[in-house]
């Protein structure tokens, strides 16, 4: 056994042990818990048999099971990437949308100024935590 | 339609220096001038104040499009009968503004956008010409509506279109924006000519040759994902 596949496999050994830790605790849902313990498995089969990923290679049309591996990886990325960007465009939509509601409920109005006293105003303030 | 129900919006992001003179021209004509401060780090907020105008502030700095969206939600919330958008960097004319609230009130049109090229921009550099030619043919390929002008902030809508209009795209892509929604709400729109002033203080301020790619993405980016 090679450097590589002693220090590979005992990292994706921790990995899954992390997962399953995650899991067991409730921190990660079942469904995403089996999808990464099948990612690692995936991993560590590729490194404890290089073979087996020239088989699948083969099988796919494509040369060797290196570049079955880095296309894989490229896609994975993509797919990544994509479901990232989604994801931080809904978050900038609420922080947007947050924003606004809290600049339109603290406005400057002018009508304020004539339906609440000043004496009103400034019991309704509450002190701020800090003075 | 009297002047106090008309709403002029004027989002600005470290404007202090001019946010109050523009404030003060727009009131001079229309009392009810809001002033959607987009996070600024300067005085833009108390000098718009100090100006009259009522003052909404993002916490954190959001884009022109969001400040936009915010103050055409605030007025379509008061009952705003026309509500006018209006730059903060001075290059825009209050006297134009009766001009785009016209066929408003007379029920000729939902939207009306102010073109500099209708009207007149005597000092636009050359450069940013050929810039905004660019974004009026982008506009056309994308939304479709023939216009002169695509990236003008001098704009009125109705109260039904304020109504109507959800700007998403949070930065400068909104231009675009709001003519694919002119479209799709179907409401009848026009442009008129208003004159635009190039100062070195609003060159400097606005929308460069590289920004342009910066919002083409944007808005192609928002058609994909929104």
């Amino acid at each position: 056994m090679i450097v590589f596949q002693v220090l590979g496999l005992t990292l994706l050994a921790a990995l899954a042990a992390v997962t399953v830790g995650a899991a067991v605790r409730g921190k990660l849902r079942r469904r995403s818990a089996a999808f990464w313990l099948l990612v690692w498995t995936a991993a560590a089969a590729a490194i404890a048999v290089p073979k087996l990923t020239m088989i699948v290679a083969h099988a796919l049309g494509i040369g060797r099971g290196a570049d079955l591996v880095l296309y894989c990886t490229i896609l994975a990325i993509l797919v990544g990437f994509f479901f990232l960007f989604a994801r931080l465009r809904r978050l900038e939509e609420d922080l947007t949308r947050l924003v606004r509601h809290l600049a339109i409920r603290e406005a400057s109005d002018p009508s304020d100024r004539f339906t609440v006293s000043p004496t009103a105003r400034s019991k309704k303030r509450r002190p701020s935590p800090g003075a | 339609m009297t002047d106090d129900q008309i709403i002029v919006i004027v989002p600005a992001y470290n404007e202090a220096a001019t946010i109050g003179r523009v404030v003060e021209e727009v009131r001079a004509r229309y009392p009810w001038v809001v002033v959607v401060d987009d996070g600024s780090h300067d005085d833009t907020s108390r000098r718009a104040r100090e100006a009259g105008a009522v003052v909404l502030r993002h916490a954190v700095n959001r884009g022109q499009g969001a400040a936009l969206m915010t103050g055409i939600e605030y007025a379509h919330r008061r009952g705003a009968s026309c509500v006018v958008t209006f730059d903060a960097d001075g290059q825009h004319s209050a006297e134009d503004i009766p001009r785009l609230v016209e066929p408003i009130a007379r029920g000729e049109a939902a939207i009306v956008l102010g073109s500099r090229f209708l009207g007149a921009a005597p000092e636009m550099p050359r450069g940013r010409r050929w810039l905004l030619r660019a974004a009026v043919l982008f506009t056309r390929l994308f939304s479709g509506l023939k216009l002169t002008d695509a990236h003008n902030g001098l704009r009125a809508f109705s109260a039904e279109a304020a109504a109507g209009i959800e700007l998403r795209l949070d930065r400068m892509a909104h231009a675009s924006e709001i003519l694919d929604q002119i479209r799709g709400l179907g409401l009848p729109y026009r442009e008129v000519p208003v004159t635009v002033r190039y100062t070195d203080y609003s060159l400097a301020k606005g929308q460069r040759g590289l920004d342009a790619l910066r919002i083409a993405f944007d808005y192609l980016v928002g058609r994909l994902f929104a």
